[in-house]
């Protein structure tokens, strides 16, 4: 019982949350720039989860991870700006059209997660980092000479259709697929790499193809998080996925706690909103990069954990008794009488 | 036939031969040890049976089958298991979880299924939890199956790794010295498990141990290695007269015997 509780509470309370935030947007308190801040938080909440994949629980290290968002953006963009007409779309095409783009964008990211992921993961040692940096910088230079999508200057003109609701809901869906990926044999493997590759190896996992498998699923998710963006923003620019995003969700995630989906989470959160809320303090934005280090170093060095360091709340974690007991009980009598005597 | 057939295996580091023609013929349902001073090269026998490191010369079969070439991760899916001299846990995961990512390429629900969470998905994973607290009751470890295992004390470190192995179900295991460390009363303890491994689950095992009153009643035979090569060979009543041996230690400056 306990159990089912848990599982609906979260899209309940979120559902909640939603609606308070439309109340408080219809009495003035909160005016669509806010929102339009907490939609960015949410894209960002999905990006340092995905690197959270590789970089927490694989214990590899992508630093490049916008090179995936940029991907995703412009393969979604592509599809609904310049294959569906964009904002002249059919409206009734718009919502299926979207979705299919932002598939696009997450399969995109993710064939190309797994060309760079595959021959570099079979290498051992710290060859992720030197090729994710590069391939971040390669995507962003090679985006810059398309012309038919706009070259450095960018896309323009990408319907709006990424909302809070839209937002909320592939949040929800990201935090419940990487738990449930955690909490299977692919988030095991994962984790024993990281704790020991060695043992691993021991232990018969084919490390290579369990590092490539977290590496594409996490590439997936950052796509699709990038095609979010891309109709959120309306208008996307290959420098907008420098290498100043990738170190950015690298502080979200090592600020929250790398290994914990929680603190990937309000990490995320909570460094979209500071920097917003400090506004009046004047544009900060020239700024950020130092003070984004700045904080890594001190978290590197006085909290190497993070804030949540591997902690979880429930509905990010999976006891063992929550699959054992109901099962015990339905399937099997004499287990049930046992526990209950 | 032998399960385990190793002929002539060797290696050499920069020069130095680690390991010179070693051989060996092991029966299924054996328990021998492999004895010998510090840095004769018993652990790295180990390595070149678990395939960590490539042998420049000799041939490994288990159970007829060439092991030669293949990666670590193929060895022990072959079925060899092992534990490390310094322990090698999954140290931020469970007790449970260690063990279960023992068996991560047994389970066969595919990638969407785990992600989905699916009926099918949590019934296998409910069974493999039995099936690992099982394992975990045989070396007394089911009470701490939550408990993160860097937090286990050292002994029960070492229990773990042996019950993480034998999650692979190996067709041999391989402990490398399993009682390293320890004190006497849980000595006993872990020579009652591993003679009950052989005797009940009739397991093939290859041991690497120093503490001789530990490895002399339980094993059938004993293998002494010395700068890499096999001096002596034979049942502990044997290796315990044979001057080779004895020699060997004195001039190596053989710790153990306590
Ligand atoms: N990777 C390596 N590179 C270079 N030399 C090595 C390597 N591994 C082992 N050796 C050398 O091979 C020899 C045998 O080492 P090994 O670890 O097998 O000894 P051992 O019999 O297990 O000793 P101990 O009882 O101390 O564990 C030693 O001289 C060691 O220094
Ligand atoms: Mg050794």
């Amino acid at each position: 019982m306990k159990n089912k509780l848990n599982s609906i509470l979260p899209p309940v309370v979120l559902v909640l949350i939603y609606f308070l935030i439309q109340l408080l947007l219809s009495k003035k308190i909160l005016n669509p720039y806010h929102i339009q801040i907490l939609m960015f938080a949410c894209v960002n909440i999905m990006l340092t989860v995905s690197l959270n994949i590789v970089n927490g629980f694989t214990g590899q290290f992508c630093i490049g991870h916008a090179g995936f968002m940029s991907l995703g953006a412009y393969g979604s963009a592509i599809i609904t700006t310049m294959l569906f007409g964009g904002m002249k779309m059919d409206p009734n095409l718009r919502i299926p059209v979207f979705l299919l783009s932002l598939l696009v964008g997450g399969i995109l990211a993710a064939i190309v997660g797994f060309l760079i992921g595959l021959p570099t993961l079979k290498i051992k040692g710290d060859y992720l980092a030197i090729v994710t940096l590069a391939f971040g910088e390669i995507v962003r230079s090679t985006l810059r000479l398309i012309e038919p999508i706009g070259a450095a200057r960018g896309m323009i003109g990408i319907p709006k259709i990424t909302n809070l609701a839209w937002m909320f809901f592939f949040v929800m869906i990201t935090l419940y697929i990487t738990r449930n990926f955690v909490y299977s044999r692919y988030g095991r493997a994962s984790i024993a790499i990281r704790d020991n590759e060695i043992a691993a190896d021991a232990m018969g996992i084919n490390t290579t193809r369990y590092k490539v498998i977290a590496f594409v699923f996490a590439a997936f998710i950052a796509g699709v998080a990038g095609g979010l963006y891309a109709h959120l923003m309306t208008f996307i620019q290959p420098d907008s996925f420098s290498f100043v995003k990738s170190n950015e969700l690298l502080v979200y995630l090592y600020a929250g706690g790398s290994g914990s989906i929680t603190g990937s989470v309000l990490g995320a959160l909570v460094l979209t909103i500071i920097p917003e809320a400090l506004r009046f303090l004047g544009n900060l934005t020239n700024w950020r990069i130092v003070i984004y280090a700045v904080i890594l170093v001190l978290i590197m060095l006085y909290k190497p954990s993070g804030l949540f360091g591997g902690k979880e709340i429930s509905f990010l974690r999976i006891n063992r008794d929550s699959f054992r007991k109901p099962f015990n009980k339905f399937n099997d009598p004499k287990l049930a009488d046992k526990q209950n005597s | 036939m032998a399960i385990l057939e190793v002929k002539n295996l060797s290696i050499e580091f920069g020069g130095l031969k680690a390991v010179e023609d070693f051989n060996l013929s092991l029966e299924k349902g054996e328990l021998i040890a492999i004895i010998g001073p510090n840095g004769a090269g018993k652990t790295t026998i180990f390595n070149m049976l678990t395939g960590i490191y490539p042998p420049s010369n000799g041939t490994i079969h288990l159970d007829g089958e060439n092991l030669l070439g293949r990666k670590p991760f193929q060895f022990a899916q072959a079925g060899i298991a092992r534990t490390f001299q310094n322990i090698r846990l999954f140290s931020n995961a469970s007790v449970i979880d260690n063990v279960k990512m023992a068996n991560t390429a047994d389970s066969n629900e595919n990638f969407f299924e785990s992600i989905l969470r699916t009926p099918g998905m949590v019934e296998k994973e409910r069974q493999l939890d039995e099936h690992a607290l099982e394992l975990l009751s045989l070396f007394g470890l089911e009470g701490q199956a939550d408990t993160i295992a860097k937090n286990l004390p050292y002994g029960a470190q070492r229990r773990l790794e042996i019950v993480r192995a034998l999650m692979l179900n190996p067709k041999v295991l391989l402990l490398d010295e399993p009682v390293a460390g320890m004190i006497t009363t849980e000595l006993d303890e872990m020579a009652q498990l591993v003679k009950e491994l052989r005797e009940k689950h009739g397991q093939t095992i290859i041991l690497i141990e120093h503490h001789m009153n530990f490895v002399m009643p339980i094993v059938d035979r004993i293998i002494v290695l010395n700068f890499g090569k096999t001096i002596s060979e034979g049942t502990p009543a044997e290796i315990q007269k044979d001057p080779r041996v004895i020699e060997a230690y004195l001039g190596g400056g053989f710790h153990g015997n306590a």
